[in-house]
């Protein structure tokens, strides 16, 4: 039975189904499935799966964000189920603060990532677009953020990058987080000289180093 | 609107087809054959000394007339036929020449049976190739070569293929091959398998092979495709309108003949567009001029009502700039102006074929089609409802909507901008494409290849056609 609902929630996902994803989460938990479960075995092995599809080549990147839509719909109900029980297994898989740094108003590249981490259990703070340095840094202290991930798509606003690494040192935090960036603007040579610990060429690749970060960390 | 280049105007084409008929009545053709002399002359030609034939205009018109708007060349799979005068797109057939040119070593050498073999099967696969033109001239064939391309065409490839012959005594053969794959001789009328290539010699003469080869294929009811080719400024007028008026005498002189022959007959002209370079020497096929001449065989095509086979021909050497820039230019200008039918060549001015260059073919063909589609206008593809959707996603007093995750941008991704299913086109970002082996377009495409032709197996052929070709080289001592 529980095979069964994994099995149509992956379907659903592949058909972009919000409502049947939702549908089917619902009747999983009603039906004495864990959130835990249903949150692994179903939401996120399928987005897993998606997201594979998508960085070999073999899926658009339409499909990948109608899917992380889709999934991001079951996730919701998931997680309103982990609050009310209240159980340990509702910590998220990691904290990420993210935004597009000041200067600079592209929202897409941000925007894949939050989604695809959103739809795999992660808990994602989106500070938006252009925004300076000190929020990314008060952010991450407020929500004990375990990675800060900034977008720059143009030259103009990369330096601002540079300023995070410097705020979050300012703030005393830059010991306790990972620091991601991605963006049109940046590259691997960018992220050393500024001290960055990642550099993701796509958004795709941000996302899997991020899960990366945050699995390490649990172990 | 469907885009169509257009370079001559009505008034333009009447004269150019008048001068047509002027030529063959005043000028009028070289022709070796007796037999064709004498039923000519029985039909109203008048002949000289010298054997020049003198075309009145009425019998050229009737014979046009007669001649088959529409041809279907066919394979051996119904569904890839390729039905001239019914399609969507120009029909893209690649020429097997008789050099191979190895991408991997820079150099070239006399292909072997395995290159024709393996090239067959690549078009086989690629969805945007519809049949395989022969002239290999494979040393081990000895002879009879037009005999031996069919049988590697029609071994690697279930569409149609057509070969080009210089020999006479190939065609019944080749002929009898056809008519046991096609299940006998109404069967092969019905869905004609073979098509044949043969010249008329410019200026306006049929030499003995060509006048055999008239005879033959009139005979067999074999659909036959007659090449002129009238180089400018060498065999033909320097100048595009001169020697496409003469080109089209040399062709309606052939025609003239085979519906004598063989009322009714489908005629394919294989009008080949051609330079005399000043400079070299060489004959060119992609110099400024071909490129005009290119775009106008559509129009040629639509005047006469006869299908029309255009070569697409590089002159360069290698898989280089040159090379990419004249097989653009003249794919784009043939396929915009109209062109039906386009054979395909490798590089060295048609004497070499390659693997690699099919797979740019393929995309260039395919960013070709898209163009010839047209902007289709209506309310899904204005997109209002989409974009008042994703213009209503407003945060902090911004719009942060996209068309990224909107299931309009799914339904139209693929139909507008038709994009590439196997990757070989590099357009990652810098670091990604050097993570994966920062490689060239032709080391990529060497690579598909090698993927595409380890999976690839074309349909075998069925064995009473594989006992039948053991026969027919048994009885005509064919050393293939």
């Amino acid at each position: 039975m529980a095979v069964n609902f994994f099995e149509s929630i992956r379907k659903a996902i592949l058909d972009y189904d919000e409502e049947a994803v939702a549908k089917l989460v619902k009747e999983a938990l009603e039906s004495g499935l864990s959130p835990l479960e249903v949150m692994n075995k179903g939401l996120a092995k399928a987005i897993t799966e998606v997201g594979n599809l998508f960085g070999e080549e073999k899926i658009f990147l339409t499909e990948l964000m109608l899917a992380a839509n889709a999934c991001i719909a079951g996730v919701e109900i998931v997680k309103r189920k982990i609050l009310e029980s209240k159980t340990e297994a509702g910590k998220p898989k990691g904290v990420i603060v993210i935004g597009t740094v000041k200067g600079d108003i592209h929202n897409i590249g941000k925007d894949i990532v939050k989604a695809l981490l959103e739809a795999s259990g992660f808990e994602v703070h989106d500070i938006g677009i252009d925004q300076p340095a000190e929020n990314f840094a008060r952010k991450a202290a407020e929500v004990n953020a375990d990675i800060v991930a900034s977008s720059a798509l143009l030259t103009t606003s990369r330096p601002q990058q540079k300023i995070i690494e410097e705020k979050l040192k300012e703030t005393g935090i830059r010991e306790k987080v990972k620091t991601i960036i991605g963006g049109g603007a940046t590259d691997r040579e960018w992220a050393e000289e500024i001290g960055c610990d990642f550099y993701a060429v796509d958004a795709s690749e941000g996302v899997r180093i991020i899960r990366e970060i945050c699995e390490a960390g649990r172990r | 609107m469907k885009p169509r280049l257009k370079v001559l105007g009505k008034e333009e084409l009447d004269t150019i087809y008048t001068t047509a008929l002027y030529l063959l009545k005043k000028v009028g053709v070289n022709i070796e054959d007796e037999g064709i002399i004498k039923l000519l002359a029985n039909n109203g030609c008048d002949v000289d000394s010298n054997r020049i034939v003198y075309f009145p205009e009425w019998l050229v018109r009737d014979c046009l007339n007669s001649t088959p708007k529409e041809v279907t060349l066919c394979g051996r799979n119904p569904s890839c036929d390729m039905q001239v005068g019914r399609q969507k797109y120009p029909y893209i057939i690649p020429l097997v020449s008789y050099n191979y040119f190895d991408c991997v070593s820079n150099t070239y050498r006399t292909p072997t049976k395995d290159d024709v073999a393996r090239f067959v099967r690549l078009c086989d696969h690629l969805s945007t190739v519809n049949g395989v033109w022969m002239l290999s001239m494979i040393p081990e064939f000895e002879d009879m070569y037009m005999f031996g391309d069919f049988i590697l065409g029609i071994r690697n490839t279930t569409k149609p293929v057509c070969v080009i012959n210089f020999e006479p005594k190939s065609v019944e053969p080749t002929y009898q091959l056809a008519v046991e794959m096609a299940g006998g001789e109404d069967e092969l009328k019905r869905r004609p398998l073979l098509t044949v290539n043969y010249c008329c010699i410019s200026p306006l003469i049929w030499n003995k092979e060509g006048c055999a080869m008239l005879k033959a294929t009139a005979r067999w009811g074999i659909i036959p495709a007659i090449s002129t080719e009238a180089p400018m400024g060498d065999t033909g007028p320097v100048t595009v309108a001169g020697d496409i008026a003469q080109k089209m005498a040399e062709f309606l002189s052939g025609a003239v003949v085979l519906q004598l022959l063989n009322r009714g007959m489908p005629i394919i002209w294989v009008d080949v567009h051609e330079t005399f370079d000043q400079k070299t020497g060489a004959v060119n096929f992609a110099s400024h001029g071909n490129f005009l001449y290119a775009c106008a065989i559509g129009q040629i095509e639509e005047y006469l009502g006869i299908p029309i086979v255009t070569p697409v021909i590089p002159d360069s050497k290698l898989l280089d700039l040159q090379e990419s820039y004249e097989l653009g230019f003249l794919l784009l200008t043939q396929m915009l102006g109209g062109s039906r039918l386009v054979v395909t060549h490798g590089l060295d001015s048609s004497r070499a074929f390659n693997n690699e260059l099919l797979l740019l073919l393929d995309d260039m063909v395919t960013a070709t089609q898209r163009i010839l589609d047209g902007i289709e206008v209506n309310s899904d593809t204005l997109a209002v409802e989409v974009i008042e959707k994703v213009c209503r996603k407003i945060d902090g007093k911004r719009r942060v909507g996209h068309f990224l995750d909107q299931r309009h941008t799914l339904n139209w991704y693929a139909k507008e901008h038709r994009p590439r299913k196997d990757g070989i086109f590099e357009k990652h970002r810098r670091e990604k494409w050097m993570e994966l082996g920062s490689k060239s377009f032709t080391q990529r495409a060497h690579e598909k290849v090698e993927e595409i032709l380890s999976t690839h197996k074309p349909e075998p052929l069925p064995r009473e056609v594989e006992q039948k070709i053991a026969e027919l080289q048994k009885k005509y001592q064919i050393k293939v």
